[in-house]
């Protein structure tokens, strides 16, 4: 389960290490002291909806070492043969977890990489999030649009999103069945849908409850909530997986 | 060129796959309903061109004799200095070294590996880009690799000792109806088209970017790098919008079979 995890890590320092652009976030609440003041209320656009905009940072790795971190082993509800793909992959060290051949992370692992911030740019009609991480990139229309009934499978799927009050929820499908859902390898199919509630609960505090719906993979749909922090003064950087010599030194059954 | 066959094989392979039609919201028509793509560019909500949309290349690269490829490509991905009288004004190392890379099929193309094409290649790549405007800041999003770039136009300057990356640091400021963005911070390794023309760390970059009509958007290039080049060189680019569609993720490192069977001398 752990095999992934040194090359993880040393990709997350070196990024740490060269956090060098420092300047000064605009339109963030200061406190006198000219600290960014975290526990400001959350701003909001023009027509009067949260602004999710920010550079947003999962607090530690809490959900990517295990999505299911908050449920007991058994609740898990998988269907019989994603349990045994499951085992079979901590048996194998989750060697073949696709980011160690420097392939995307997906839909909501890629989130919940403390190492590496993402980015969300949101205009009234479209949410674009930015990852630090492979500098990737991810849509969220809000533009009226239904999912697409036969949608391309793609690694962060077909996202549409609408307002439920303050809250966003960006439902999404059209998944290819190759990402993983965390680093341990909770599997799923190409009848994933992920719904994600987006509350941003102040200035610096964001909340995600993500639902994995998939008939395929899981008897029912599970929940699990997630928090993040904002990180002010800073920038995301650029980050490609190159010079990958990971592989090779891969172990497993 | 074997590397242009390789990017023509990987860019049908998108267009074919071209599923996302739904009606581009704020597109202005004529009566008839068509797209009226010589409208006036849209602004912003406070007064500026707004560049957003999503983007194509010019289509002045004439079919070989034996017929088109299904996504042709534009004469600035061979040579981003096709339409400079004298070619582009390379050092001498660096005219070495075009000739080299010519020679071998530009078989060491970052991009054969999956790697960025970075931000100049953004423009004059075979796949679509778009560029997503709000207050302080210019994102530009490309479908390959889903990869992006960020333009800051909040005013900050170009930092004086930036990190080395792919897409450098870019920093914007409007002069009148024109987008000046300049960035710095290449790696050295960078390649401006396939023929292999070098950036050095040492390159600044200028882009000017007007969007003339709705449907039309120019980017003037110049590329200021003394290490690389005798003096500095301007092009520009005239690039159409696309409508109705969408990007599509394309990921080059799924399935890559390519670089075993690359050859060069």
């Amino acid at each position: 389960m752990t095999a992934g995890l040194p090359a993880l890590m040393i990709a997350t320092v070196v990024a740490a290490s060269a956090q060098w652009i420092s300047y000064p976030t605009p339109g963030i609440p200061r406190t006198q002291d000219g600290k960014p003041n975290l526990s400001a209320p959350a701003p909001r656009t023009p027509d009067g909806r949260p602004d999710l905009s920010g550079l947003w940072k999962a607090p530690n790795g809490k959900y990517l070492a295990n999505l299911a971190a908050d449920l007991k082993a058994d609740e898990v509800p998988f269907q019989p043969w994603a349990a045994m793909l499951y085992k079979q992959r901590q048996e194998n060290l989750a060697k073949d977890r696709p980011t160690a051949r420097c392939l995307p992370h997906g839909v909501p692992d890629q989130m919940a990489v403390s190492g590496y911030p993402f980015k969300i740019i949101q205009q009234p009609g479209l949410v674009i999030i930015l990852y630090e991480e492979m500098t990737h990139f991810r849509q969220i229309f809000l533009d009226g649009r239904e999912l697409a009934k036969d949608a391309n499978p793609t690694w962060l799927g077909y996202s549409v999103g609408r307002w439920e009050g303050d809250i966003l929820v960006a439902d999404t499908t059209g998944f290819n069945d190759k990402s993983w859902l965390d680093d341990p390898g909770h599997p799923h199919t190409t009848a994933l849908r992920v719904i994600e509630r987006f509350r941003r609960k102040d200035f610096g505090h964001m909340e995600i409850q993500i639902t994995i719906d998939d008939p395929e993979a899981y008897t029912k749909a599970w929940t699990v909530t997630e928090s993040f922090n904002l990180l002010p003064d800073t920038e995301i950087l650029e980050n490609i997986c190159e010079n990958e010599k990971d592989v090779s030194h891969l172990v497993g059954k | 060129m074997r590397t242009l066959l390789i990017c023509c094989a990987l860019a049908a392979a998108a267009a074919s796959a071209q599923w996302l039609n739904y009606p581009t919201a704020g597109v202005p028509r004529t009566r008839d309903g068509k797209p009226n793509l010589s409208a006036p560019a849209p602004r912003t909500p406070d007064g500026k061109p707004d560049f957003s949309g999503t983007w194509g290349w010019e289509d002045n690269r004439p079919c070989p004799p034996d017929g088109c490829a299904d996504q042709k490509i534009g004469q600035e991905f061979i040579n981003i200095g096709w339409g400079l009288k004298d070619g582009l004004p390379y050092q001498p190392w660096a005219a070495e070294l075009v000739k080299t890379r010519r020679a071998d099929n530009s078989k060491d193309d970052p991009q054969t590996r999956c790697l960025p094409r970075g931000a100049l290649r953004m423009h004059t790549d075979g796949l679509y880009k778009k560029i997503v405007q709000v207050p302080g800041l210019m994102a530009i999003l490309s479908e390959r690799n889903a990869t992006y770039r960020q333009i800051f136009i909040d005013g900050r300057p170009l930092p004086a000792d930036p990190n080395p990356s792919w897409n450098g640091y870019s920093s914007g400021r409007w002069e009148g109806d024109t987008l000046v963005v300049e960035t710095v911070g290449f790696r050295d390794d960078t390649w401006l088209d396939a023929v292999g023309s070098p950036l050095t760390s040492a390159g600044k970059m200028t882009e000017r970017f007007r969007r003339t009509t709705f449907g039309k958007l120019e980017i003037e290039i110049t590329v200021d790098d003394p290490k690389a080049y005798t003096k500095a060189w301007t092009v520009k680019l005239n690039q159409p919008i696309v409508i109705d569609t969408e990007l599509l993720d394309y990921i080059c490192l799924e399935n890559e079979r390519d670089t075993k069977h690359l050859v060069g001398k």
